[in-house]
């Protein structure tokens, strides 16, 4: 029996997943180059670049030593039991629940003469910190 | 909810890490359930009892 020497081997979801998703931020980022105001691109494809390469290690080392996973890897690559579960669970609602008076807030900022832009770089990095803080007390606390 | 967890798995002779791959869940998750800060649902608070022989009422204790 003879073959033709090709083998088949279907493509994992996560790896047409991650393509779609680097397609997708690449062309954002370039046409935030192009159209927005200063360096906004270069800030949106470094920033992507920074967290798709941290999203690859969490993914990396939640599947290759579960065991010695941190708690927030096995959460966000959704490799870990009921605990992680609900810890991500609880500090998303944390977040959710306070997003709403950081948008708030950023709306009277705006319209008390802010600049726009900076005052959407601080609520998304707030809304970070927020998240962040959130999952570690929650963490802490379960 | 307080629960004999930590007893049963000393008398078992079991790390936390062993319990917890017997139950196939994390070590902290069975840190948190020994120390209190986790209930944990109702199939894994079955799964522990079944690994002890106990039922669920026997290890988990409303304060």
């Amino acid at each position: 029996m003879s073959t033709d020497g090709r083998t088949h081997k279907p493509t994992p979801p996560i790896v047409g997943g991650a393509l779609a998703v680097l397609a997708l931020v690449i062309a954002t980022g370039l046409l935030l180059r192009e159209h927005a105001p200063g360096n906004m691109g270069s800030g949106f494809l470094v920033g992507a670049a920074v967290a798709m390469l941290g999203g690859a290690v969490m993914w990396w080392r939640a599947t290759r030593s579960p065991g010695r996973a941190s708690t927030f890897e096995r959460a966000w690559t959704q490799t870990g039991d009921e605990r992680d579960d609900a810890v991500l669970t609880r500090a998303l609602a944390v977040l959710g629940l306070l997003a709403v008076p950081l948008t708030g807030v950023a709306a009277i900022a705006i319209g008390l003469g802010a600049a726009v832009e900076m005052v959407l770089a601080l609520l998304l990095a707030a809304e970070v910190a927020v998240g962040a803080i959130a999952f570690v007390v929650v963490a802490r606390r379960s | 909810m307080r629960n004999d967890v930590r007893e049963l798995r000393l008398a078992a002779g079991l790390s936390q890490r062993e319990l917890a791959g017997a139950l196939e869940v994390s070590r902290q998750t069975v840190n948190s359930i020994e120390t209190g800060r986790y209930d944990p649902s109702l199939p894994l608070a079955i799964a522990i009892a079944r690994h002890f022989h106990r039922t669920v009422e026997e290890i988990f204790h409303v304060d």
